[in-house]
């Protein structure tokens, strides 16, 4: 057992499991719940990028999400555009917001921001709300967008059953985590983390940080888009309150802040470990004991913030280290 | 004209009881540096407590504020006594406290569904008070009496809080704090037990609001939401820890609001307050009163 194997060989594991998964799982609703595992690892991994390399508190990723949402419906429905190539120009359109948001807030200080960016999300959010059509553009104000069930395939980003949109959603949150490991590894990451733990020391080393944090805001909700548009083909029925709600942002930095901010694995294990705990709740509370999830994230979020301020992340991959050591001996020496 | 002048005056009324509600808000910041952002759930809470209160006892409405205050200043006294006090230990080198606002927002999330759990989702409301829509006429304008006793209320509690940070012993320990801590440490002062202090008073602030509101307002758990963002924006324009600012912000955005549904949907009035806070943002983080922290 080299080195390797003992770092790659878990990833290899989960991957084939996440794979083959679906020809275990033949329940429609816990296909469902897998997605929207994926769903939310895909957006806090995209968020981590400027949430947690960055280390600011961007709490307003529910604009980005809606933009994508809405970009790719309007253009499927209004224009016959494949959703496809609207989840690009919808990834394109939220890249521009984020770096006009990024660009005078990124010279705040960490408070700040963190409203800045809520603002700018609900300030969209009401706006939509408020606009039933745009010229030509039919937004339909609160009562949102429906996307027909007519022509299923792969083109129109439309099945009949949840299996392919597992697998998508998969392949996003394994490129996801790919591009964030690159990332991590490249100067930019290394800019990143130094301008988030040092500004001016980093600053003083001639590190553009205000640079590495636009190229990793623009990046962020670029990917955030995607994910609107996939929640929009998979759902088939967007409005503002279900994809522009400020619930998403929030659940998405809990997550993060759980997993472990800034780590790869983090936001992995953040959504494995909460989102079962919204759906299960939701299935067998939901009616006698609404918003226990949300006790329990809340309960949940404060003891990890007292007791690993880094997230689980971090004593997990201790734990595992330590039982790959006693295993196959001291291959991590090196 | 004159049209306009009630929908002023009134805005005015309503926008102070906005201040007051946000200045619990601008005291904590002022002195924990910390965005709360479970202050909308700690007016739900002084709701509540103003609500039962009334209910159980028989009390007047306003003479709520004996059992009120108190309760509420415990409250935070302990929340942040037991809850946040433990990861500002455990952050002590970090300037910018990021894990403490999204504690905050942890707490937001407790309090509101855990009132869901306790209080059921349905409206409540004191029904048949002496204060529930209440007019004064006033040079042929109306005026609603509860507001305007939430306008005074708000006057009284800024001087009240202005007064003790001034003049006690106690208060001028706060400020010193809130302006180096590091310095009011090395001076003795127990720079924790300030910080349980500052979130107590804030938190106390936030009762009297709930206690001026529950006369003519709904009470249902997530209350809190409609005035969370709404108080964090007054404590911007107004400038993040400024008692006097957040009272003016609060100010502002009542007459928006009033006037601006004269020519507009209510919620257009929604999105031109956004707008204001952004530009505010950009180009005055500091606000109208705002000291410019270095922290």
């Amino acid at each position: 057992m080299g080195r390797n194997t003992i770092r790659i060989g878990p990833l290899v594991l989960a991957g084939v499991i996440a794979l083959g998964l679906p020809l275990a799982v033949r329940s429609v609703t816990y296909l469902h719940i897998l997605v929207l595992l994926y769903l939310y690892a895909y957006l806090t991994t995209s968020w981590n990028l400027v949430g947690g390399f960055a280390g600011v508190l961007p709490l307003g990723h529910s604009a980005f999400v809606g933009i994508g949402a809405y970009t790719s419906t309007v253009l499927s429905l209004q224009y016959g555009i494949s959703p496809w190539i609207g989840m690009m120009i919808g990834g394109i359109l939220a890249a521009i917001v984020g770096v006009i948001i990024g660009l005078p807030t990124f010279k705040m200080r960490g408070a700040y921001f963190a409203l800045a960016t809520i603002a700018f999300a609900e300030g969209i959010r009401v706006m939509v709300e408020n606009i039933d059509n745009l010229g030509p553009i039919i937004l339909n104000g609160p009562r949102g967008l429906q996307i027909p069930p007519l022509n299923t395939g792969l083109l129109n980003f439309m099945f009949a059953t949840k299996e392919p949109y597992y697998y998508i959603i998969l392949f996003m949150l394994a490129g996801v985590l790919l591009l964030t490991y690159a990332i991590s590894r490249s100067k930019l990451g290394h800019y990143l983390v130094a301008g988030g733990e040092e500004p001016e020391a980093a600053m003083a080393l001639g590190v553009n940080v205000a640079r590495a944090k636009l190229i990793a805001m623009a990046m962020s909700s670029f990917l955030t888009a995607f994910a609107g548009t996939f929640w929009a083909q998979f759902t088939l029925y967007i409005h503002p309150k279900s994809v522009m709600s400020l619930d998403i942002s929030f659940e998405i930095a809990f997550i993060a802040l759980i997993g472990g901010r800034g780590s790869i694995a983090g936001p992995v294990l953040g959504a494995l470990l909460l989102r079962p705990v919204t759906d299960f709740s939701r299935i067998y509370f939901g009616g006698k004991l609404p918003g226990l999830h949300l006790i329990i994230f809340g309960v949940v979020l404060i003891l990890v913030m007292i007791y690993q301020p880094r997230g689980l992340q971090e004593p997990l991959t201790r734990a595992y280290r330590s039982v790959t050591k006693k295993l196959f001996g001291h291959t991590e020496a090196a | 004209m004159r049209f306009i002048l009630e929908d002023i005056i009134n805005g005015i009324l309503m926008g102070s009881i906005y201040g007051l509600a946000a200045l619990g808000l601008t005291v904590i910041f002022g002195v924990l540096k910390v965005i709360n952002f479970a202050h909308g759930s700690l007016l739900m809470v002084g709701m509540y407590v103003a609500y039962w209160a009334v209910i159980l006892t028989g009390l007047h409405p306003y003479l709520a504020l004996v059992i009120v205050v108190p309760v509420m200043f415990l409250f935070g006294y302990f929340l942040q006594d037991i809850v946040i006090k433990p990861i500002f230990k455990a952050e002590k080198a970090v300037r910018e406290p990021i894990t403490v606002i999204i504690v905050t927002t942890g707490v937001w999330y407790i309090l509101d569904n855990l009132s869901l759990l306790v209080f059921g989702p349905q409206y409540r409301n004191l029904q048949d008070n002496p204060l529930r829509g209440k007019m004064l006429e006033v040079g042929g304008m109306l005026l609603s009496v509860p507001r305007l006793w939430g306008f005074f209320a708000a006057l009284l509690t800024a001087l009240a809080i202005y007064l003790f940070f001034q003049k006690t012993r106690t208060g001028r320990a706060i400020r010193a704090t809130s302006i180096d801590r590091e310095a009011a440490s090395l001076q003795g002062i127990n720079q924790y037990k300030v910080y349980n202090l500052a979130v107590g008073i804030g938190t106390a602030a936030a009762g009297i609001a709930g206690v001026s509101l529950v006369p003519f307002y709904n009470i249902f758990p997530s209350v809190g939401v409609l005035f969370d963002i709404k108080c964090f924006i007054i404590v911007v324009l107004g400038g993040l820890g400024s008692i006097a600012g957040a009272l003016l912000g609060g100010m502002i955005i009542g007459v928006i609001e009033y006037v601006g549904t004269q020519f507009m949907a209510a919620t257009w009035t929604e999105a031109i307050v956004y707008g204001l806070f952004l530009v505010f943002l950009f180009l005055k983080p500091s606000g109208l009163f705002g000291v410019k922290y270095e922290w």
